[in-house]
């Protein structure tokens, strides 16, 4: 079963990829809790690569200079039930 | 993989190289200050996103006691620090200033220009026969790696420099852990970045000063906040009454008078009221 799983383990390496050079270079913080690209790797871990994906896009689309941020789990998410 | 990323950033390549380009050849710009001219007009096409930032920052800075109480009172814990935190934001109705999307649009772009200044003496400089690349007379070549020539060295401390004071100004609010590691990773990553071109440590430096003049504006927009008249040694009730009232967008009296009751003050009160008559 570890195979189906591979395409989420992809996707988290490309997140980890991020956050250890470009993520690093750029000074910013996200303002929900967790960060967005932890909420990824949550998301990628629990849904999967496509809808670990699309839940972790909404909530770079959240993370914008008009939302307020937030306490934001991947558990509370209502996308996909 | 690596093709996949370039026909993606292919269509931000174009318009880069033909707005250095147009900068260059109508502006008569140099190449070096075509792309800090490159650099302000990204930052300025952001600065609709900036103006929130500035309110958020000003909000953020009114609330900045109890935000120092949180961060006291869940010292041991980030995870509940942070939850708290993110709360008192949003029960205070404060965007916190940084988010990840504006950050997200630039980084398409500065991979970009990584790009076309990789391949610009091959693509580009071809066409603008008696063009050079230096800057200032002292950058050689601005597609050279940052580590060929003494003052990529001398570009590579301004960066490092214009970084630090970015993120300081930036990150006033974040605890303290992750503000060390916000400082120490760019000086870091030096390394990686002692083989850019040295155009592009050019962008950086020039997005960084950006950063740091946006940061300073804001500050000095800030509206002053007016000392407490009293000391008193019960200040909770207090310090959560007056930013409320200093931004006068609601009126949270209620939640004072709520308090008011159980507090001996108003028994007091009552005594004078009682002594008057």
């Amino acid at each position: 079963m570890i195979v189906l799983r591979l395409p989420a383990y992809v996707g988290m390496a490309l997140v980890y990829g991020y956050r250890y050079t470009l993520g690093a270079l750029f000074p910013a913080s996200c303002k929900y809790h967790p960060s967005c690209s932890q909420y990824a790797l949550d998301a990628l871990r629990s849904y999967g690569l496509v809808r670990g994906s699309v839940l972790a896009g909404w909530r770079l689309l959240r993370c914008n200079p008009w939302s307020h941020g937030g306490v934001d789990y991947v558990e509370q998410q209502r996308l996909f039930r | 993989m690596m093709l996949a990323v370039l026909a993606v950033l292919e269509p931000i390549e174009r318009p880069l190289t033909s707005l250095l380009e147009w900068l260059h050849g109508s502006l008569g710009l140099s190449w070096a200050w075509s792309i800090v001219a490159l650099t302000i007009i990204v930052r300025m096409a952001l600065v609709p996103l900036t103006v929130r930032q500035i309110h958020s920052m000003q909000a953020m800075q009114a609330h900045m006691p109890e935000m120092k109480a949180i961060q006291q009172r869940y010292k041991n814990d980030r995870q509940k620090k942070n939850e708290e935190l993110m709360k008192f934001y949003r029960e205070n109705k404060i965007n916190p200033a940084a988010s990840c999307l504006p950050i997200l649009f630039q980084i398409p772009i500065f991979i970009s220009l990584f790009f076309v200044l990789k391949d610009f003496e091959k693509e580009v400089l071809p066409e603008y026969p008696g063009s050079d690349l230096h800057w200032l007379g002292l950058v050689p070549n601005i597609t050279d790696a940052a580590n060929s020539h003494w003052t990529g060295y001398l570009l590579l401390a301004l960066y490092a420099t214009s970084q630090t004071a970015s993120t300081l100004l930036m990150s006033q609010t974040m605890d303290k852990t992750q503000r060390t590691l916000m400082l120490i990773l760019p000086i870091a990553f030096l390394f990686v970045v002692l083989n850019f071109p040295s155009g592009l440590v050019i962008y950086w430096v020039t997005t960084n000063l950006w950063t740091v003049g946006q940061g300073l504006v804001t500050r000095g927009l800030r509206p002053k906040q007016k000392q407490p008249p009293k000391r008193t040694s019960r200040t909770p009730p207090k310090e959560r009454a007056e930013p409320v009232a200093a931004d006068g967008a609601e009126p949270v009296e209620a939640p004072a008078e709520k308090q008011a009751p159980s507090q001996p003050r108003r028994v007091k009160r009552k005594k004078k009221r009682k002594a008057k008559r």
